[in-house]
């Protein structure tokens, strides 16, 4: 092994000239305040190179749900190299922090809970709340193969699911949860899969820009590997061929705040996301240069149930959603409720910012004793997002409210829980709900955070990407997050893993049946 | 950047703090460095670089071999160049001097223990960052996750997300500062040597 000092008198001027190149790069994208990353994605696809310095059949951008299940499926298909290519630094990107709920018709654990559901019940479920703008075909697709899928998850696999769980806005219980309560249950499974299948997963490997030949299609990528998110000037150029295709499984822009505020203004740094901080757009962009076609991008959903007072998801949602339709959401500045505290999660991150600043939700210690699971109370209470008071007038105190106001609307509340009927916002009232008389108090504070994004590529039902001529993009397939459409307007909570593995595994198949170009 | 050998370090710190400061501030400042690399090219490659050389064959204690005439030790510290780990840990107890872990990068912890460049990089001109199944062959994952279950208030050494096979190197950088990289979503306040 050499002394560094050795090498050191190797660097050439132009060595030094390249990273002060880099210097002032990072310099411009902070003054311009762009998200890191969507700089690359200005340039067009590239040319082709006059080398290449690796080649497979099957290129993968992604290891999440969707990308992991194209891999294996391509490989499946016969194909003899695959990779997969992530950015980040660790595998998995959103998908080993999702929460592990597979939403699928007629599955074991929902004959075991005596659950009747069917493929139709859940098409209707997606595109009644996606507000008719899911492209039907799509949507229908994830539906009618959700079932298919999860099993070939347990069976091929080997995820465990042992939960049966209700996501809002399903007509029934159709979430089933991962023994783990983690979609890392899913990821390891498929990651596992893949290796042994002899798929290659090269991490710190960020795409720049997608390689078209004279025809359009597309012939293979340009990556920089080495890469340390977010340090733009970090790894070295490649170019990587792709004989047949390549499949896109990025995921979403949740965290990037340029891109999302061009598609949604209200969404400025004033909102956090549950979503790993590589969740940002540039991929997606540079799919759009290289002449994919994007639709529904101004369609991004805000977690109504996160805190401001946690990072990331945090626990305040395991404490907000199962008290809704049992306590009260309130506007700290008037003292009183604003909204349907069982609206869908539109509704209420819209209420809640339309109202301007953080707002509360508190149940009373039968509410929460019944509904909140232990730990994830003790949790949040020693991280400061929930609070517990002994009185109501405490309540108000605390967060600057008018306490005579405070004390009717609680009082109103509690006389629409004796009769189960909410006449000021239609709130659900559930059977088992008392007034909220009970103390200690237990109170969070609310603050949408920016959850998914339903807009994405436009494929057809073949997970082929389509183009802006209205053709497809020969040669690229996407998957999950990236895509859009499937979900239309809101996507339930669930149907994500289904939506990536269902067309994650059509990406890897048609991927593979791909002619050779080269 | 944990494990980058070419000696641009400085310049990437530099980059970092460039967020926090102004327009006019990221003007100049971008200007010095140029001119402060550019001083760099013209005058002998590197050598007042603030940037240590990394001499494989210097003994461990040995801080100047590497740092040169840069003060790296407190004032009035003993001489250390005939040291290991064991003699420094004679004044660096839990109740005496600091604990060195998370004060020194990584490496040299592993250097002063014996573990010198050569064992885990191997021996090779060109040096590559080592994969995490070199650092598996002394710290056994999941024998580390069973000694840190009590860590409050999470095992940081298993996770729902990837169990005990989360790279070392996300936390534990030998050539740079370490970090928390649970930090990134959780309230986790782990020192992280």
């Amino acid at each position: 092994m050499k002394d560094e000092s050795e090498e050191k008198k190797g660097l050439t001027r132009r060595d030094f000239l390249k990273s002060t190149g880099g210097a002032a790069a990072v310099a411009g994208i902070a003054i311009g305040g762009l998200a890191v990353g969507t700089k690359e994605a200005a340039a067009a696809a590239g040319p082709m190179p006059k080398k290449w310095d690796e080649t497979y059949d099957v290129v993968v951008i992604g290891s999440g749900f969707a990308g992991l299940a194209a891999a294996i499926e391509a490989k499946n298909a016969g194909v003899k190299d695959v990779v997969v290519l992530d950015k980040m630094q660790v595998y998995g990107g959103n998908s080993v922090i999702n929460g592990g709920d597979f939403c699928a018709p007629g599955t074991k654990l929902q004959k075991e809970n005596g659950v009747e559901d069917s493929p139709e019940l859940m098409l209707k479920d997606m595109l009644r709340n996606g507000q008719y703008l899911n492209h039907p075909e799509l949507a229908k697709t994830v539906a009618y193969n959700a079932k298919d899928a999860i099993e070939w998850t347990e069976s091929y696999l080997g995820a465990r699911y042992t939960k049966l769980n209700y996501q809002g806005g399903h007509s029934v219980k159709r979430a089933n949860g991962t023994i783990s309560s983690s979609g890392s249950e899913l990821t390891s499974k498929e990651l596992a899969k893949a290796k042994e299948l002899g798929v290659k997963v090269e991490l710190r490997t960020k795409l720049v820009k997608f390689v078209s030949n004279k025809d359009g299609r597309i012939v293979g990528v340009e990556v920089r590997k080495g890469y340390k998110f977010p340090d733009e000037s970090t790894g070295k150029t490649a170019f990587i061929k792709a004989r047949k295709a390549v499949v896109l499984g990025s995921g979403g822009f949740s965290q990037d705040i340029k891109l999302r505020q061009i598609e949604d203004p209200r969404l400025t740094d004033k909102f956090g996301s549950t979503n790993h901080p590589g969740a940002t757009g540039e991929a997606l962009l540079a799919a759009c240069t290289a002449g994919a076609m994007d639709v529904q991008m101004d369609w991004i959903q805000l977690g109504p149930w996160t805190s401001p007072d946690e990072k990331g998801f945090g626990d305040v949602p395991l404490f907000c959603e199962p008290l809704v339709g049992y306590g009260l959401m309130i506007n700290p500045e008037t003292g009183k409720r604003f909204f349907k505290e069982t609206g869908n999660r539109k509704e209420r991150a819209d209420a809640i910012i339309l109202v301007g600043h953080p707002v509360i939700i508190m149940g009373d210690s039968y509410a929460v004793n019944k509904q909140v699971v232990p730990h994830r109370l003790k949790a949040a209470m020693e991280n400061g997002a929930i609070k517990k008071f002994d009185t109501l007038e405490d309540v108000a105190k605390s967060y600057n409210m008018p306490v005579d106001t405070f004390l009717k609307e609680v009082a109103r509340w509690n006389s629409f829980v004796e009769k189960k009927q909410d006449d000021d916002f239609g709130c659900m009232i559930f059977k088992d709900a008392k007034p909220t008389v009970a103390g200690p108090f237990y109170v969070a504070r609310l603050w949408p955070k920016v959850h998914h994004t339903m807009g994405g590529l436009v494929i057809d039902k073949n997970a082929q990407v389509m183009g802006f001529d209205l053709k497809p993009v020969k040669g690229l397939y996407a998957a999950g997050e990236v895509t859009g459409g499937v979900h239309g307007g809101v996507r339930l909570g669930g149907d994500a893993m289904a939506d990536c593995i269902v067309f994650g595994r059509i990406a890897g198949k048609n991927a593979a049946g791909e002619k050779a170009w080269g | 950047m944990g494990d980058d050998l070419t000696g641009g370090f400085t310049m990437i710190q530099e980059e970092k703090r460039i967020d926090a400061l102004t327009r006019g501030e990221c003007f100049r400042r971008a200007f010095f460095a140029l001119w402060l690399v550019a001083l760099l090219v013209v005058g002998s490659a590197g050598a007042t670089s603030a940037a240590p050389k990394r001499v494989a064959t210097a003994k461990p204690g040995n801080c100047m071999a590497c740092h040169g005439s840069q003060k790296v030790l407190p004032q009035g510290h003993e001489d250390t160049k005939a040291m290991t780990f064991e003699a420094c840990k004679e004044c660096h107890t839990k109740t005496g001097a600091p604990r060195l872990e998370g004060i020194m990068p990584g490496s040299h912890l592993h250097q002063l223990s014996g573990v010198t460049c050569v064992k885990c990089h191997g021996k090779t001109k060109k040096v590559k960052a080592v994969e995490m199944k070199q650092c598996a062959t002394c710290h056994n994952p999941d024998k580390l996750a069973e000694r840190t279950e009590k860590v409050k208030p999470e095992n940081p050494h298993t996770s729902p997300h990837y169990g005990t096979e989360l790279d070392c190197n996300v936390c534990h950088h030998q050539h740079a500062k370490s970090e928390n990289f649970c930090s990134q979503c959780h309230k986790f306040d782990f020192v992280v040597p």
